[in-house]
């Protein structure tokens, strides 16, 4: 088949006319979106203290791991990486002693899932 | 279409005024419907996807930036939503065969042979992988018009001409086979 027979056919395509109660059914669904409350806003106000204690447990680890270079000199596993390794356990022992390890946990596995989903979009493009 | 009608109209649900979005459901019903029907060819799918579609350009209005016309920027909603709708739940068998969705066609006068063919080619663009497929359906939608496709896309127009052409390589190798299944289908 030739390209402009295939433009022809493709072109060719027939319309097909909106059933007649089609506008009603979608102002209807606009008026009902319209008068639905507002979404409730996440609450910042309250999440932000938890957010910055979590924010200042990685920051302190992370230092705290920079600041004992010699249990990374021995390991064959990239430096980066037992540092970064060398920072959880810590933060790991802390979270155990008040009972928080599953929210860390949690919070440690979000955190990863994002930075693989950021990464995978970011190679899409 | 009048942009300037559309305009107006936008501003006056802006303020408040609901009631002026059935006029532009009313502009835009038959573009959006008939749009939806390329990518799922079911009729009935076609204007539950279109009716999303309007339910999405009326929350996402306050967005519409006066520099990109109406109909680019309600297209591009349209079709980014067809496009995740039907990754979501791929269309099923063709409804071409379906009398109901036939019934309602503005059939033009098109010889049995060419029908058959005609058909055989629409189901060979469905059946192609999903970008290249997208490209077609709106490409044609817009009437070979290369700049609006690629405006209701997003993709730079490169892009669009390279997915076309590559597009058709694809549809010339596998229509034989197309063609052979409707002979087959015809024979049953």
């Amino acid at each position: 088949m030739k390209p402009d027979e295939l433009d022809r056919v493709l072109s060719r395509e027939a319309e097909i006319i909106p059933s007649s109660g089609f506008v009603r059914s979608v102002m209807a669904a606009v008026r009902s979106e319209a008068s639905a409350p507002p979404p409730i806003p996440f609450p910042w106000k309250r999440a932000l203290p938890g957010l910055l204690v979590c924010i200042f447990a990685i920051a302190w680890s992370v230092v705290d791991a920079f600041r004992s270079p010699a249990r990374a000199a021995v390991s064959v596993i990239p430096q980066t990486v037992t540092h970064w390794i060398d920072g959880v356990v810590p933060l790991l022992d802390t979270a155990q002693m008040y009972g928080a390890e599953w929210v860390l946990l949690g919070l440690l596995l979000t955190f990863a899932g994002l930075k693989l989903t950021l990464h995978l979009a970011g190679g899409r493009v | 279409m009048d942009a300037r009608e559309d305009q107006e109209d936008v501003d006056r649900v802006l303020a408040g005024d609901i009631s002026a979005f059935e006029r532009i459901v009313q502009r835009w019903q038959a573009p959006l419907v008939n749009l939806a029907y390329r990518f799922c060819r079911d009729r009935s799918r076609a204007e539950d996807m279109a009716q999303e579609a309007f339910l999405r350009a009326f929350r996402g209005l306050k967005g519409w930036r006066r520099d990109a016309a109406f109909s680019t920027w309600i297209f591009a909603i349209a079709t980014n939503f067809y496009r995740s709708e039907l990754r979501r739940i791929p269309e099923g068998t063709l409804p071409l065969d379906s009398i109901e969705s036939l019934a309602a066609l503005n059939a033009e006068l098109i010889e049995p042979k060419d029908e058959d063919r005609d058909r055989a080619v629409r189901r060979a663009v469905s059946a192609l992988p999903g970008k290249y497929k997208d490209v077609f359906v709106l490409f044609y939608f817009h009437e070979m018009d290369i700049s609006a496709t690629s405006r209701s896309l997003g993709l730079p127009e490169g892009t669009v001409k390279a997915r076309l052409s590559r597009g058709r390589k694809i549809l010339r190798g596998r229509l034989p086979q197309f063609l052979g299944e409707l002979n087959l289908e015809e024979a049953q």
